[in-house]
């Protein structure tokens, strides 16, 4: 059950304790309220934390995240080598990636490589094990849209077909890679 | 004498003529989330109460089941989102204990400061709603001002601001940012100053002590009976911490307290709290000045993914790579239960290895269950604004209670 306030009036004290209780229970009240008044008076003349978003901001606000953010996710099909790596690792299969032999380049081609934004949880494993750094996370966060459907991101566009990456031969293979590197953090840029 | 199950319910039939039926919940702005407790009201008094939980569950646990060792880590972001960091390294202890791994001591420091700060923001969103639940709505931008800021520090840290998947099967993802211990040194002052401005706009604030002194008391035995644990346990007078009780990641080389409450109300809650807050940072900066270099994942080549340039380099490295990601981590055989201090209490994960990549069973023990569990007791005969009080300080995640 509810206890009594140990500071609230008691009132089997005698009348003359319990005036007293009065004027020092107004004295408290002043100045515990004092107390909090100073308290956020020294808040008001602060900073404000928040900011007007969207269209009030300094600089737009993908801009001034941090480079780890993640975003959406995107994809070079050029420097992609179609192992399908990402599609295994994702908890939620929201990557499809299809590839099959052509007949008439007379090679493996990758016809297919959607992500399913809607569904995607940002998670990061996928972008982690990506061998060539194809798939990768950008700033871009506003997915808003009246169709879900448009969240589904088409990284080749239907009917074409991309080779995947394959090192060039003569090159060393850490040549190839400082290469690779370079072009995607060109890429980024 | 009616079953137990007969008296969780309440019926329309069974009030007086003066008594009436009442939802809390499940969408009710006092509501911590997606819970519900029916009451039966006598005037403002509550006679009885019977909660139900159920409306935030995401089948964790078989989600788990389908996933490798690695892909549940997501989804236990998606368990105490307050505090996501927590759940992330409990889920990957239990992982590495369960296959005999050592965490290099970077990760394990880095690990600490994270849980810290997610206890420390833990904490503060607590206080800060249940401070709004009672009328004082200053605290509350006072408290999210430093979440803010840590949620900063999180994602530069991860890249996320809530579900952060920072924590790695070994170790971790990422490394910390450069300027990351500045950051810490900001968050840190602007916390002290923000605990001591709650602190000086509460603990003598009249209206403050009376809605929370002998409110919603749970004794040290109802604690302990209900399986109690975390700040609540305490606030009851249990000295109880598993950082103490049983330490790992060298919890017992750090200097702290273990803050204790007396009369288990939610007074005692709030103030347990915001002492934790003062241990954490003390812990941190404790930590920040042992930080050591070194790797932040293990070397071990069964779940450490190989460097970039071995799997370009080396037909090794290639294979070592596809193996680890198409095939998975796979324990041995065997289970186990490995616990650590949430910022609610005792988070436990309790793993079933039957030898695949797919773990057998993967149990969460939150500590939140049995505070909701337990609430329908500790509200009966209490008004009903106490009971919004005393929810508000038993910080009740739903994403932990139902998963
Ligand atoms: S970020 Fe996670 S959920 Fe999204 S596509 Fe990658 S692995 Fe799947
Ligand atoms: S994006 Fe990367 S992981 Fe996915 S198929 Fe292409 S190369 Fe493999």
């Amino acid at each position: 059950m509810r206890e009594r306030h140990p500071r609230s009036v008691n009132f089997e004290i005698p009348r003359y304790i319990l005036f007293m209780t009065y004027f020092s229970n107004i004295k408290t009240a002043v100045s515990t309220v004092f107390e909090g008044m100073t308290i956020t008076f020294s808040h008001l003349l602060r900073e404000p934390m928040t900011i007007q978003y969207p269209d009030r901001t300094p600089l737009p606000v993908k801009d001034t995240l941090p480079p780890r953010y993640r975003g959406f996710l995107c994809v070079r099909p050029e420097i992609c080598t179609a192992c399908t790596l990402c599609q295994k690792t994702c908890p939620i299969d929201c990557i499809v990636i299809e590839h099959s032999k052509d007949e008439e380049l007379k090679q493996r081609v990758m016809t297919r490589f959607d992500i399913d934004m809607a569904k995607c949880m940002f998670c990061g494993l996928c972008t982690e094990q990506c061998s060539t750094g194809a798939i990768y996370f950008t700033n871009e966060f506003e997915a808003s849209t009246s169709n879900i459907k448009d969240l589904v991101f088409k990284f080749i566009k239907q009917g074409e077909k991309v080779i995947p990456y394959k090192i060039p031969r003569k090159k060393k293979p850490a040549a190839a890679a400082a290469e690779t590197q370079a072009a995607a953090k060109e890429k980024k840029e | 004498m009616k079953s137990n199950a007969a008296q969780q319910k309440i019926h329309i039939e069974e009030c007086d003529g003066n008594e009436m039926i009442l939802n809390l919940g499940p969408s009710h702005p006092a509501f911590h989330g997606a819970i519900r407790t029916q009451i039966r009201l006598d005037g403002e008094t509550i006679v009885a109460a019977a909660s139900e939980i159920g409306y935030l569950h995401r089948c964790f646990e078989k989600h788990a089941e389908q996933g490798n060792y690695q892909q549940v880590i997501p989804f236990t972001d998606r368990l105490n989102y307050v505090s996501s960091m927590m759940n992330n390294v409990g889920y990957c202890r239990a992982v590495e204990d369960l296959m005999g791994i050592n965490v290099p001591e970077r990760a394990i420091f880095i690990r600490v400061i994270i849980c810290e700060l997610s206890r420390i923001i833990d904490h503060l969103v607590c206080v800060g709603t249940n401070l709004v639940d009672l009328g004082a709505l200053t605290n509350f931008w006072y408290t999210f001002n430093v979440r803010e800021m840590v949620y900063d520090m999180f994602e530069k840290i991860s890249g996320a601001r809530l579900t952060y998947s920072y924590t790695r099967i070994g170790g971790l993802s990422r490394d910390l940012y450069d300027g990351f211990m500045d950051d810490l040194k900001v968050v840190i002052k602007e916390t002290e100053k923000a605990v001591s401005d709650v602190k000086g706009l509460i603990y003598k604030n009249r209206i403050f002590l009376d809605r929370t002194v002998g409110v919603g008391v749970v004794t040290k035995e109802q604690a302990l009976d209900w399986g109690f644990t975390g700040p609540v346990l305490r606030a009851s007078g249990v000295p109880f911490d598993v950082r103490k009780a049983e330490p790992y990641y060298f919890y017992d080389t750090y200097d702290f307290d273990v803050p204790v409450g007396e009369h288990g109300d939610t007074y005692d809650r709030v103030a347990v709290r915001m002492e934790e807050i003062i241990q954490s940072i003390r812990i941190i900066q404790q930590c920040a000045a042992r930080m050591p270099q070194g790797p932040i994942i293990t070397a071990d080549p069964r779940i450490k993914l190989p460097d970039k340039h071995e799997v370009y380099g080396s037909i090794e490295g290639l294979m070592n790579h596809f193996k680890i990601v198409m095939h998975g981590i796979t324990p041995p055989v065997g289970e186990i239960y490995s616990r650590t201090e949430a910022a609610n209490g005792e988070l436990g994960y309790y793993i079933i290895s039957d030898g695949t990549q797919h773990p057998f069973r993967v149990r969460v023990r939150p500590p939140c269950f049995y505070f909701f569990a337990a609430y329908e007791h500790i509200i009966k005969g209490q008004m009903v604004a106490d009971a919004i009080a005393t929810l508000g300080s038993l910080n009740i995640v739903v994403g932990e209670c139902d998963r």
